[in-house]
């Protein structure tokens, strides 16, 4: 038993505080979300108009602090983050949203990559059952001589 | 270049090609030269990027409220400079003109906004409205000053999203009721600016023609 014990015991106290660093770590902070975490929660599903890759929310150029002020202005007029969003999205257009919708043509965005995994996975099962050797190959007597020749072997 | 119809007769080897094979790369070089060729030909036939209009989801809708402190140009040396909005100017045509006094573009473009300015406030058809972007009043107020103090600029944040702003220079046009008809990008030129004011007018004129 002792033995066993010095062999898993140091595995067995890593796992659990593992386990509890990420519990501990991953509960959802206490009490209500400040205004500035709600003003940047939206902000990052926007896209900064001027500059590239970066949301409203780590960008400091200046259609963002204005997007940024504006994003907190309607919060406090109590706009839920889905008017909010859509307001941005009639001035600017629908690309600058950083996600891009889940229906209509840019549903695509979403749903091809899981159908062309799907199929490639389905053409990989495919070609490897077609890879497979097959029973019954037949070597002749030629071939085997010949690599029995390659192989230095007098035949 | 003959059609290759029948493979060269080599030395029959222990396992030929299957001359299924053997058209492959033809068919992938012909398909990728067809797309090159399309994308090519795409790109010959579209419009030139000399026109600085652009789309905007504003187009054919009201225009924004907007309202700001006069920052510079007309009235902003008065000692209660106040406040300008788009609204007071209804009855007319207004180019709402986002600029900066920093941005080299803007100041190419304001030659062409003067004149325009000029040539409609005696007509009394058309005026122009600026907001100022990114900018200090102190600049504005100096760089409009320098120009002659045409128009009023005004500072609103609010404007900057509400007319779904990018950068400088922007401006639309906005007609005499309020919608909004063109969005132009970049420095705007003289022609394209008379061109869409022209193109708004005879509209109008076609849609009342008993005024």
């Amino acid at each position: 038993v002792s033995a066993s014990v010095r062999r898993w015991g140091p595995w067995l106290v890593l796992a659990v505080v593992l386990v509890a660093a990420l519990v501990v770590g991953a509960r959802p902070k206490g009490g209500p979300e400040s205004l500035d975490d709600h003003v940047r929660r939206v902000a990052s599903q926007v896209r900064c108009p001027t500059c590239d890759g970066q949301s409203v929310a780590n960008s400091d150029a200046d259609a963002s602090q204005a997007i940024r002020q504006d994003i907190h202005d309607r919060i406090l007029q109590g706009q839920s983050d889905q008017q909010i969003l859509a307001f941005i999205v009639s001035r600017y257009g629908r690309g600058i949203l950083l996600k891009p919708p889940a229906s209509g043509f840019s549903g695509l965005v979403w749903t091809v990559p899981v159908v062309a995994f799907v199929l490639a996975v389905a053409g990989l099962a495919v070609a490897f059952r077609r890879w497979r050797a097959r029973p019954g190959a037949v070597v002749s007597d030629a071939d085997e001589a010949l690599v029995q020749r390659a192989l230095g072997n007098p035949s | 270049v003959t059609a290759v119809a029948d493979p060269p007769v080599d030395a029959p080897g222990p396992d030929p090609i299957p001359p299924r094979r053997r058209h492959t790369a033809r068919w992938i070089a012909v398909c990728t030269g067809v797309v090159v060729l399309l994308f090519a030909g795409l790109l010959a036939t579209r419009k030139p990027a000399d026109r600085t209009r652009a789309d905007s989801p504003l187009l054919g809708r009201a225009a924004p409220a907007t309202e700001g402190p006069i920052v510079g140009g007309a009235a902003a040396g008065t000692a209660t400079p106040g406040t300008a909005t788009l609204s007071s100017l209804s009855g007319k045509f207004v180019l709402v003109n986002f600029f900066a006094s920093w941005c080299i573009p803007c100041q190419q473009e304001e030659p062409v906004l003067k004149a325009f300015d000029a040539r409609h406030t005696a007509t009394g058809d058309a005026a122009v409205m600026g907001i100022s972007y990114g900018d200090t009043a102190a600049n504005v107020r100096s760089y409009m000053s320098d120009h002659g103090d045409p128009w009023p600029v005004i500072d609103s944040v609010k404007a900057k999203v509400d007319w779904g702003v990018r950068g400088v220079p922007e401006s639309f046009l906005v007609d005499p009721s309020g919608v909004v008809l063109f969005h132009f990008v970049g420095a705007v030129k003289a022609a394209d600016l008379e061109g869409a004011l022209r193109e708004a007018q005879a509209a109008q004129q076609a849609a009342a023609p008993h005024s």
